[in-house]
């Protein structure tokens, strides 16, 4: 197979069985790869309402078509699962090396399911796939795991895997690739469950090009953009993502307020974050670097990527702005592996019920819950990733974490299907931002279609960009919004499916190739034709974007999510306010028009058979249709002494 | 004297992004495969730690000292060392007689080389950075008089730059200015 890697593994670690499968040339060229072929493999095989923490739990890790190719920034690997953190679908997508060298050894995804007996690792060399003792490298921090299998392996290998947070089935615990990239929506957790520590690739095989002239033509052209344009080179080159404290109002002591540019404390403006920088670095094939290499002298560490979500979540939101404080709390979320947002977010979370009565000292364990304490919140965040005294409680989440607390708490978790919502600005982009949570398939979520759906952003990558956008067929946002949206959902499925980044420059040339060029899809058609041999056509491929969307949607219609759950929180303080409740109004209008668009029954948010039959999965309707399915309310959780603790 | 056309690293710049990597293989053999590369990039992935390895084009060059069969020769044209497959008998002697590592291996085990591209290197024209660069002897120690200041940088952690780095924020204070500026222009364009 050209552009494919041509092969899937599948692990059963309870039997400690490896298959490897051709890919089947069908399911190829239905789901591309990456965020497509897992949702399909999940529908397939995960049973409605299992227990995510149990063995039944699959877990999934994908590529992408163009992974590893000589087209710049295809260097994701996406992981799913059914998620520990919201009970439906979880997936997180992640850079690093992992990506590519899993694709020149000649795979296209890992599916696991089981659980082993005692820790293992997986060891994946070209053909070989072995099933390994990972006794030495359990408790391991994900510097020091990596350094060892770097040890054993050499330093030319890649490496997926989970930190102690991951093994102490902490419910955001994320997958980590080469240290410092991380998947989020638990998948973490879903490793530690397995008794599964790592996968170690190293690939000699390469990727087989179909036509390598016109392939390498098309990626050489697609680079040059990026290569020649101001705003990549002078700000995400220089200053990444913390250029999203300038521009993407970060959330102040748990969403009190939004702070414009103006208002951003010292400590954590991007100048401030730059003292402590000593180097840039990217992922595999990526011209950006948007990452950053920073030093904290008073630990004497190093750390990789303070992105926005870091410095906002864990410093903003928690009224933190000790910029040395922040970045250490960053980089002990690398090295337990944590997702930061939701670290970040259920900490401010605590903060504002400590302070509103709603948790005591007696909760806490007599750990006093303080607007701007980093010392503190250093010490919790060790709690959480060994679920201890007080940290256990936390360790359940967002969501979670404020159902166990009671239903005073659970008035204040504004999520969407169980994830955080980040932001709640009202009146912002014309409903767009609200619907975008609602829909996303993974729970509220900025990745799914948001940042895509408008064109500010993209005009200040190009000033040509936006007509570029509209001539090629994205609506306009402001006559209709849901179309837009819907467009820049596809925009973010065929990205995570071909293994693109979508977050270096947060614009949609990063995330579909040549758009500038043909857009909208027309320049990915030509080079997936190129890579693979077989003809793509941008309708094709909006079909396939479609298909796999409406397979995530039929995965949560089976995880019991309800047309209800297509509602967006709001502070209860605000929510009868006039505005606010226009703005639900707004929501709901929006709702319905968008499940009409999506070809889904509007009263109970279920794909139609039709829209199903029209997109070549049938047999989908067949799990869904007239099927009761228990509503959600979160993943089952433990009681807290069950889960694992300590070190 | 024509001038000698020489290609050349800034250490300090490249990134380690394995772009130039993937350019190489595909070029020539149509896959694409660090490994069936000319030019190798040795690098800690996760920090800014990178160096890449590719023939020097020595003067005296000693992968041609050590080929018992003759195989690698001149060329004038391009100032680039080049394997006469017809001559070579598999026997990787060069391989392990350059002493930058800087001949791969095929799977089947034939010696590849860089051979500059016949002049037009491809490396360069995707390096994102301007890392690897490519012209006349003068002008290429130019460039690296002015980029180059502190060397090799590969582990440069273990070695620990220390900070503040006053370049990096002035750095970030010109981003927010770019920002600001074009921020101020686009809007005026209405779209
Ligand atoms: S292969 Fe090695 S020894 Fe031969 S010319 Fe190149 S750098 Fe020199
Ligand atoms: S492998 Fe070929 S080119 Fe290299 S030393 Fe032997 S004969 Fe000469
Ligand atoms: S000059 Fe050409 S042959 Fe040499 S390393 Fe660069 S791309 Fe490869
Ligand atoms: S393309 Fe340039 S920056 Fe990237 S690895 Fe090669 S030399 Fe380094």
């Amino acid at each position: 197979m050209y552009g494919w890697g041509g092969k899937v593994i599948y692990v059963d670690l309870t039997r400690e069985k490896v298959v490897v499968q051709p890919l089947s040339e069908t399911e190829a060229k239905m789901y591309l790869g990456g965020r497509g072929l897992n949702s399909y493999r999940l529908f397939k095989m995960v049973k409605p309402g299992i227990d995510p923490l149990s063995p039944e739990n699959v877990l999934c890790l994908a590529n992408g078509v163009l992974a590893g190719t000589a087209l710049s920034m295809t260097s994701r690997t996406e992981i799913s699962s059914l998620s520990p953190l919201s009970g439906i679908l979880g997936d997180g997508n992640a850079g690093g090396d992992f990506s590519a060298i899993l694709k020149h050894a000649g795979y296209d995804q890992i599916v696991i399911t089981g659980r082993a007996s005692k820790p293992k690792y997986i060891w994946i060399e070209d053909d070989t796939v072995e099933i390994r003792d990972a006794g030495d490298l359990w408790g391991l921090k994900v510097g020091e795991m990596v350094d060892t299998l770097r040890d054993i392996h050499g330093d030319d290998i890649a490496v997926a895997g989970i930190g102690p947070a991951g093994e102490h089935l902490v419910r955001f615990a994320t997958t980590m690739i080469d240290k410092y990239h991380s998947g989020a929506r638990g998948t973490g957790a879903v490793w530690g469950s397995k008794n599964l520590k790592a996968i170690a690739v190293r690939g000699t095989r390469g990727v087989e090009i179909a036509d390598p002239e016109a392939f390498f033509k098309l990626a050489k052209e697609d680079e040059e953009w990026f290569k020649k344009n101001e705003f990549v080179k002078k700000i995400y080159s220089v200053i990444g993502t913390h250029y999203g404290l300038l521009a993407w109002y970060p959330g102040w002591k748990y969403f009190e307020k939004y702070l414009g540019p103006e208002e951003l404390p010292e400590g954590i403006r991007p100048v401030d974050l730059a003292k402590y920088e000593v180097g840039r670095t990217q992922c595999f094939s990526c011209p950006v670097s948007c990452k950053d290499v920073y030093k904290l002298p008073r630990w004497n560490e190093y750390g990789v990527s303070s992105e926005f979500e870091s410095i906002y979540a864990l410093g903003a939101n928690n009224a933190i702005t000790d910029t040395e404080a922040i970045l250490k709390m960053e980089q002990m979320a690398d090295e337990y592996g944590m997702d930061v947002i939701t670290l970040g977010d259920t900490l401010a979370m605590a903060k504002f019920l400590y302070e509103k009565g709603i948790i005591t000292d007696t909760d806490t364990g007599g750990i006093p819950l303080k607007w701007g304490d980093a010392e503190t919140q250093i010490k919790l965040i060790e709690m959480i990733a060994y679920r201890e005294g007080f940290g256990n409680k936390l360790a359940e989440g967002y969501r979670n974490f404020a159902k166990i607390i009671g239903p005073e708490a659970l008035k204040y978790s504004y999520d969407v299907k169980g994830l955080s919502r980040g932001w709640y600005h009202v009146d912002f982009l014309n409903g767009i931002f609200t619907l975008a949570h609602a829909t996303s398939t993974r729970g509220a979520d900025h990745l799914r279609g948001r940042s895509w759906a408008y064109w500010e952003n993209d005009r200040n990558m190009d000033p040509e960009l936006p007509l570029k956008l509209l001539e090629g067929g994205l609506p306009d946002y402001r006559k209709d919004p849901v179309g837009a949206l819907i467009v820049s959902e596809r925009a973010c499925t065929l990205t995570d499916s071909i293994g693109r980044c979508k977050g270096s420059i947060n614009s949609w040339p990063q995330a579909i190739p040549l758009v500038w060029k043909y857009p909208l899809f027309k320049g990915l058609a030509k080079l997936l034709t190129a890579a693979t041999g077989y003809e793509f056509t941008e309708e094709k491929l909006v079909e396939i974007a479609d298909r796999i969307y409406l397979i995530e949607m039929a995965f949560n219609v089976r995880q019991g999510i309800k047309k209800k759950h297509y509602a967006v929180p709001f502070p209860p303080e605000i929510i009868n306010t006039p505005k606010i409740q226009a703005e639900i109004k707004r929501h709901w209008e929006m709702v319905d028009e968008y499940l009409k668009r999506r070809g889904c029954d509007v009263e109970t948010a279920v794909p139609k058979r039709e829209t199903l039959r029209k997109l070549g999965i049938e047999w989908v309707a067949d799990e869904i249709e007239n099927k009761e399915f228990p509503e959600w309310d979160g993943p089952p959780l433990w009681p807290l002494d069950k889960y694992p603790r300590g070190r | 004297m024509a001038h000698r056309y020489i290609l050349a690293v800034d250490y300090e710049k490249c990134t380690g992004c394995h772009l130039c990597e993937l350019a190489c293989s595909i070029k020539y053999y149509g896959v694409v495969n660090p490994y069936l590369s000319r030019i190798t990039i040795i690098t800690k992935p996760e920090i800014q730690a990178s160096t890449p390895v590719f023939c020097l084009q020595c003067n005296d060059a000693l992968c041609a000292r050590a080929c018992p069969a003759n195989a690698i020769y001149f060329d004038e044209k391009t100032g680039a060392w080049l394997i006469d497959y017809n001559k070579c008998i598999g026997c990787r002697e060069c391989v392990y007689a350059c002493p930058f590592g800087a001949i791969s291996l095929t799977v089947k085990a034939e010696p590849i080389k860089c051979d500059l591209c016949g002049g037009d290197p491809e490396c360069v024209k995707v390096c994102p950075h301007g890392a690897i660069f490519y012209g006349p002897e003068y002008e290429v120690v130019r460039k690296l008089k002015k980029g180059k200041s502190v060397g090799i940088v590969y582990e440069v952690l273990e070695k620990g730059v220390e900070v503040p780095a006053g370049n990096r924020v002035k750095e970030a204070e010109e981003a927010v200015k770019t920002l600001y500026r074009i921020w101020e222009e686009r809007k005026k364009l209405n779209i």
